[in-house]
């Protein structure tokens, strides 16, 4: 069995992208420009500065991307443009750099096909498309088919299914699309930097099935993200590896399909179908739709056995949601990601309210009327079907138990001592980063995250798990409070889909197959995965710079004997 | 919401000295109920108000992921909605009355009535209050309609999110007025 993980290659290749243009960071730097070309990290300034770290920078230089040339150079980036593709029909993709002006500052960011977010791609269930990638940013990168049961070969990971793709180079992916719903691609190096900076777009997977959803007058794809910048543009990131080890690079700017002022139109009783997608590298978000009518149908990988009315849809890190929305109230509708943020200085909780997108809803009626098909909860018998022959197995004990923690090295010991005093209360979840300074002056280098085997001991790479197609396996994950700095983790599985049977304890009433589920601090989750597609896989927290912090490892499922 | 002076008296009503000692409950060794992570569950402390109750022990579990199809259940303005299960212990149940759980916030502004001790002497409730106290207090009889206690308190406790350490005015690392922060001294 080829087994890179436990050469450390995929770490290697993972975590230690070294990125160019450091050097010459200082030149541009001005105003708050600290030591190396640093700029210090957006706070709120009635926040003391902890002792000794004034001034301090994290230990690993800065990286802009495209330092030194001029932005009027680049292409602008344009809104993304939808792209329908029949089975085998050929897609080419460029990573190239581009012009983006965001809250009035232009810089140098990447797209894909010089679009934000990336193409999106339609494709019918069941097809498989070429999709040929050619890098043209200075760094190596790939893309993961997040979601997908992919053939392994095209999972996009370097150093396990693929080498990177080096500049000028390309490499063909060749995706099958086995489940309707909404996915999204992704580079699979540095994603920290890489997804940040703009590389990311949707897969739309659509079904044969006219009734697959309920009646809507129209769909709308929300692509969420956010990003840390202040009056000079982004925030330098880390060259060697990831600022924000911690609590992961939270934005101060949020966007919806790349913009800060997203706007829609509606009508009266309109009925809007949103995909939702969180690209974010660590913000879960919590969108609320300003009081409408909201319903979910479905998440990553399949359908909710039944829909569900909600007050919001709490959306972490990689995962889609969709919902259907009727706008009733003729008006401005906002919505927002509405969280309860954390002040630590103050020991409190605010209200913190962004909102992402302002509806305007006429008094004229949509027509036709959808309200009564809007106003049932469809049960989907079909994924009821297909999750009954699962049953069996949800009783089970686990097969496998994984527990998440941190350790960290030679952090600056004022970091520590804080850190350390401030644990009588970690939240279940981290909607805001409530400690800027310190988040971003811990590195990758200082702190890595952990998945640990409970029955062997092993942790991230060295955890070495086989399967054979066909196998439905329990993993269940404790996340622990009892560490440095307890924080929820998105968990992510490539190439395989699972359902959440039970957090703690509770057993899930409403499944729905999915690739990546939160677990919040001090939770135990149990998930049931079904390995029903061969190859060497990945499971990490897609929590970007937790995943460079360490926080990954590999399994293998093997095929079923000729 | 129920006016601030009114809880005030509530907060103060007097010791039902009558009354009676009723059944020692066996002491049992693990709470029946499992929901939520042990993390956030919180210890209820006897007031020693009300005699059989002074060696009495109680555990509010408060989970978070029940009844959402996510993984976390938020109220509409981002505010986790707990589902709380108290379970009291090693407490001599008073001949007359009835122990019922209540939920405040810090300030006893807000009151909400969980539900009365079941035979099990045990509760439960919603709240989505981002720092709260849950109070058991002895009423004279089980009235779901009560929006205030009336009886003494025999046990109260502060939620987890109480417990968050504010460096202002109290911290090691304090190096400014905390009246700068909007705090008296
Ligand atoms: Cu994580």
């Amino acid at each position: 069995m080829i087994s890179l993980y436990r050469t450390g290659t995929l770490l290697a290749v993972l975590a230690l992208v070294a990125l160019p243009g450091a050097s010459s960071a200082q030149h541009e730097m001005h105003g708050m420009t600290m030591g190396g070309g640093w700029r210090m990290v957006p706070m709120d300034m009635s926040m003391p500065m902890l002792p000794g770290i004034d001034g301090a920078v994290p230990v690993v230089g800065p990286f802009m991307p495209g330092m030194g040339m001029d932005p009027a150079m680049l292409p602008e980036a344009r809104p993304s443009e939808v792209v329908q593709l029949a089975d085998m029909d050929t897609l080419d993709i460029s990573v190239s750099m581009v012009r983006r002006t965001i809250s009035g500052q232009e810089m140098i960011m990447f797209g894909y096909n010089g679009q934000y977010p990336g193409p999106l791609i339609q494709v019918p269930k069941d097809a498989t498309i070429m999709v040929r990638v050619t890098n043209e940013i200075q760094m190596p990168t790939t893309i993961h088919w997040h979601g997908v049961r992919i053939d392994n070969r095209f999972d996009g990971v370097p150093g396990v299914t693929q080498d990177p793709i080096e500049r000028g180079e390309s490499f063909t992916y060749e995706v099958n699309v086995p489940d309707a719903g909404m996915y999204w691609y992704h580079p699979h190096v540095r994603e920290d930097v890489q997804q940040d900076l703009g590389l990311f777009g949707n897969l739309l997977v659509t079904s044969p099935d006219p009734d697959y959803y309920g009646p809507a007058h129209r769909e709308e794809v929300f692509v969420l993200d956010d990003i840390l910048m202040d009056e000079q543009g982004a925030l330098p990131w880390g060259d060697e590896s990831p600022t924000h080890a911690l609590m992961g690079r939270f934005g101060n700017v949020m966007m919806v399909n790349g913009e800060t002022d997203y706007r829609l139109h509606a009508k009266r009783g309109e009925v809007v179908r949103f995909y939702l997608t969180n690209v974010a590298n660590s913000r879960t978000f919590n969108v609320t739709f300003g009081g409408a009518k909201v319903k979910v149908v479905a998440s990553d990988v399949s359908r909710f056995e039944r829909e569900q009315w909600v007050g919001s849809v709490v959306i972490a890190p990689a995962e889609r949601y969709v919902v259907d929305v009727r706008f009733d109230r003729p008006g401005e509708i906002l919505i927002a990601n509405t969280v309860q943020a954390i002040n630590h200085f103050r020991g409190e909780f605010y209200p913190q309210v962004d909102t992402l997108s302002i509806v305007t809803v006429s008094d004229e009626a949509a027509e036709p009327d959808v309200s009564a098909a809007f106003d049932t909860l469809r049960e989907h018998d079909d994924v009821v079907a297909d999750i009954e022959a699962f049953r069996p197995h949800f009783g089970r004990n686990p097969d496998h138990e994984l527990v998440t923690t941190v350790k960290v090295q030679g952090l600056h010991q004022s970091i520590v001592l804080s850190m350390e005093a401030d644990t009588l209360y970690v939240p279940p979840m981290e909607w805001n980063d409530a400690m800027p300074m310190m988040n971003w002056l811990s590195t990758a280098e200082e702190v890595t995250w952990i998945l640990e085997d409970v029955a062997t001991g092993a942790q991230n790479g060295d955890i070495d798990w086989e399967f054979k197609v066909g196998d439905v396996v329990k993993i269940r994950v404790h996340n622990t409070p009892d560490s440095f700095h307890p924080m929820n983790h998105p968990i992510h599985v490539h190439g395989q889909r699972f359902l959440v049977l039970s957090i703690d304890g509770v057993e899930n009433q409403n499944l729905v197959w999915k690739d990546t589920a939160i677990v919040p601090v001090g939770s135990t989750m149990d998930m049931l995965v079904e390995m029903s597609n061969p190859g060497e896989w990945m499971i990490h927290c897609h929590i970007a710079e937790h995943l460079h912090a360490g926080m990954m490892f590999g399994f293998t499922v093997t095929p079923p004997a000729p | 919401m129920i006016p601030f002076l009114a809880l005030f008296a509530a907060l103060g009503a007097s010791v039902l000295s009558e009354a009676e000692a009723g059944t020692i409950l066996p002491y049992s060794s693990a709470a029946a109920c499992t929901d939520g992570p042990a993390y956030y569950a919180f210890e209820l402390v006897s007031t020693k108000n009300i005699p059989g109750t002074g060696l009495a022990t109680g555990t509010v579990e408060a989970s978070v992921t029940a009844a959402s199809p996510f993984s976390v259940h938020l109220s509409a303005d981002g505010s986790y909605a707990y589902e709380l299960h108290v379970t009291l212990d090693r407490m001599r149940v008073p001949g007359e009355g009835q122990l019922v759980a209540w939920v405040t916030t810090p300030d006893i502004d807000q009151i909400v009535r969980m539900s009365a001790l079941d035979e099990h002497l045990q509760a439960t409730g919603q709240v989505d209050w981002n720092k709260y106290i849950v109070v058991i207090t002895l009423e004279p009889s089980d009235d779901p309609g009560q929006e205030i206690w009336t009886g003494p308190i025999v046990m109260r406790g502060m939620s987890r999110s109480g417990m968050m350490h504010t460096m202002v005015g109290h911290g090691a690392l304090q190096q400014e007025n905390c009246a700068a922060f909007g705090y008296g001294n």
